[in-house]
């Protein structure tokens, strides 16, 4: 039993980092149907910038106080990638605006790919590391037997999580840009016709987007504490597959699909075998896109006349 | 104009400027190929591969190079992939080059001996440790490293004979090297009579380790062999450590770098790792060694003599022999023997060291390493 609640908290702590990145696509794809390949790279940004601000502060300029540390690096990085977020959305996807589906897709492949290789070679190849800037934890159980673990930095990324997720809800469904999404998201020509600027609308969403990303970039560059330009293809994939087991355009989805696979993934290592993580995390996704084609949470799409 | 006139020329220009010695410049310098990862991350072992190469050319050149000819290291990266591995064997093939030091990675030799093989291409991997290479019947590979059937006994005998483990795991990366080493691990223990209550692979490149970790400390695992490289097995030790799972660990030469000190930070601490015996520190490098340090390099590192080697025995093949076709060198390689840095050396019929021994080391946290026994 004891296990299997570490299980759990290994498997949320990886969901949490999912589904912070599976917010981007799902929201770029809600409003503007289509999938935002180079998100994965905004993360590495992200977490790249992370990596450098916390080791410039603690050892350049020798700051010790954690929460300040924590408080700068998350705003520098979600300032940094926004601007990435948002000078993407401009280069590679509005010059195509209207174009067919398959051509912005090809736009962001290739986006991504430039964006690994800029990193390679601004920072080089090889694996960055940091020691973990916050360390310790809490345990139970018995003395001599099996204990459960609890570090501080799971916890972290439990809260900074729940707290973004929390904000970015309230921002959708209280606010007036908020409102504006979700017309774009229901229909973009009508909510063009209705005097909204949607082009300015996209550029937010890729923007929010961006800004989740970053937080999980540094999150991951805290707990993990190894980096290299070739982390945002498989956290990509990976996020990418959450957003659409829990349906696709859905924010709520992409959430309940993080974590389900930081879940699955997490029991599939404990309870069958490591190498199988990933066989059980995709056949999952298999599973449910057979029976619910729409994912956990998604509405089917209505062709409109 | 078409290349014949370049050709024309440019052979008029360097006759008129050099005189008609200068003709002969491009046909007395003697390539090699240095094949290895110089980025990616397992880079760092490219790192020791290229140093050693480098300082056997330089030195072989300060004292007038091999029969009056220069040598030139050609470094190729192959990011110690398999796929990359093939295109590099085929540049070098197409670039008429005839002597390979490398590849690093056993996943990534094995592909490219094959086109040396096939092209007469002489190679010698100063790293590659999986048996499986030098069991081709090839004629052209050979290694300056001893084979993970010997280096999975050396470390297999440690665990069984001086850590006496009552519940071991054995986890490995799925590449032909890791699970290879993991696999004569295994073997060894069991035929001692240790127990491998656990034998799993992760994947190359994975981050998280947590749920691993929890489930060795949930089967009272006490001792882990991990077959691999480092950047796996050091998050695998910073976060089983961070869960307050104590065991004992322990990994090939594949994992014996400064970075696995760099990622685990102070769980790095006590890791024993098996390598081929400290070269610099035999008294008879010690002129090597200060060459070394003067250009301020390491020559500790496991993968550097054996490269410094490698290039020594081809310059010492062309000497001998007195020809350059790679193909009658290797008939001399395999008859004679080579006193180089890593010692007196002789290759078996496959290509292989008639003698090499791996040592076990223990691993400390600010990234030095002593001997045990």
């Amino acid at each position: 039993m004891l296990e299997f609640s570490q299980q759990i908290i290994n498997g949320l702590t990886l969901g949490s980092i999912y589904a912070l990145i599976a917010i981007g696509y799902t929201m770029v794809y809600g409003i503007i149907g289509m999938i935002n390949f180079a998100h994965g790279e905004i993360y590495m940004i992200s977490a790249y910038i992370g990596l450098i601000t916390i080791t410039a502060l603690t050892v350049q300029f020798g700051v010790e106080n954690v929460p300040l540390i924590l408080l700068f690096t998350l705003a520098v990085s979600i300032l940094i990638t926004s601007a990435y977020g948002w000078t993407i959305e401009r280069v590679a996807y509005r010059p195509l605006r209207g174009s067919p589906r398959l051509i912005p897709l090809i736009s962001a492949i290739g986006m991504s790919i430039f964006l690994q290789n800029y990193v390679q070679i601004g920072q080089g190849a090889r694996d960055l590391s940091m020691q973990p800037l916050i360390s310790g934890g809490w345990r139970f159980g018995p003395e001599d037997g099996f204990q459960v673990y609890l570090s501080y930095m799971q916890v972290l990324i439990a809260v900074v999580t729940v707290l973004f997720m929390t904000a970015l809800t309230l921002f959708i469904a209280r606010s007036r840009l908020g409102r504006a999404c979700r017309a774009c998201s229901q229909d973009l020509t009508m909510t063009n016709l209705l005097g909204i600027d949607t082009n300015r609308v996209i550029s937010l969403t890729f923007v929010l987007g961006a800004a989740l990303a970053a937080v999980a970039g540094v999150l991951i560059s805290l707990y993990i504490g190894k980096i290299n330009p070739f982390i945002g293809f498989e956290a990509g994939i990976k996020a990418f597959t959450a957003a659409v087991l829990g349906g696709i355009g859905s924010i709520p989805g992409a959430m309940l699909g993080g974590v389900i696979l930081g879940l699955a993934e997490s029991f599939a290592s404990a309870y069958l075998l490591t190498e199988y993580k990933d066989v059980v995390a995709f056949s999952l996704l298999v599973l449910v896109l057979l029976f619910r084609p729409t994912g956990l949470l998604g509405k089917p799409e209505i062709e409109k006349v | 104009m078409n290349s014949f006139n370049r050709h024309v020329l440019s052979a008029a220009i360097s006759a008129i400027l050099l005189g008609l010695g200068g003709m002969a410049q491009a046909k007395d310098v003697i390539k090699i190929a240095v094949a290895g990862p110089i980025t990616g991350p397992v880079a760092q072992y490219g790192d020791m591969q290229m140093m050693g190469a480098q300082m056997a050319v330089e030195q072989l050149n300060a004292k007038g190079g091999v029969d009056g000819k220069q040598l030139e290291a050609v470094l190729i990266d192959d990011v110690c992939e398999p796929k990359q591995a093939v295109a590099v064997a085929n540049q070098i093939v197409n670039d008429k080059i005839k002597y390979v030091v490398g590849h690093l990675c056993s996943g990534s030799t094995q592909p490219a001996s094959k086109i040396y093989e096939d092209e007469g291409i002489l190679m010698i991997t100063p790293a590659a440790t999986n048996p499986a290479i030098t069991q081709q019947g090839y004629k052209m590979v050979f290694r300056t490293i001893g084979t993970d059937d010997q280096q999975g006994p050396t470390a297999g005998d440690y665990i069984a004979d001086q850590i006496k483990p009552k519940q071991m795991a054995v986890i490995h990366d799925k590449q032909q090297y890791g699970q290879g080493i993991a696999e004569e691990v295994k073997k060894t223990v069991e035929a001692k009579g240790v127990k491998v209550a656990m034998f799993e692979g992760v994947n190359k490149g994975q981050t998280d380790f947590s749920a691993l970790c929890t489930k060795m400390k949930s089967e009272n695992i006490d001792f882990v062999y991990y077959g691999g490289y480092h950047p796996e097995l050091g998050l695998i030790l910073r976060q089983c450590r961070e869960q307050g799972f104590d065991a004992g660990f322990m990994g090939p030469e594949g994992v014996g770098n400064k970075d696995i000190s760099a990622i685990a930070g102070p769980a790095s601490e006590g890791l024993l790792v098996t390598l081929p015996a400290d070269f610099s520190a035999d008294p008879a490098n010690a002129d090597l060694v200060k060459a070394f340090k003067e250009k301020n390099q390491d020559p500790s590192g496991p993968f550097v003599m054996p490269a410094y080697s490698a290039v020594q025995i081809i310059a010492d093949a062309i000497k001998g022999a007195k020809t350059e076709d790679p193909v009658k060198l290797a008939d001399y390689i395999h008859k004679h023997s080579f006193n180089t840095p890593i010692g007196k050396v002789a290759f078996k019929e496959n290509g292989d060291l008639k003698e090499f021994q791996f040592v076990v080391f223990e691993w400390h946290a600010d990234a030095t390493k002593t001997p045990v026994k």
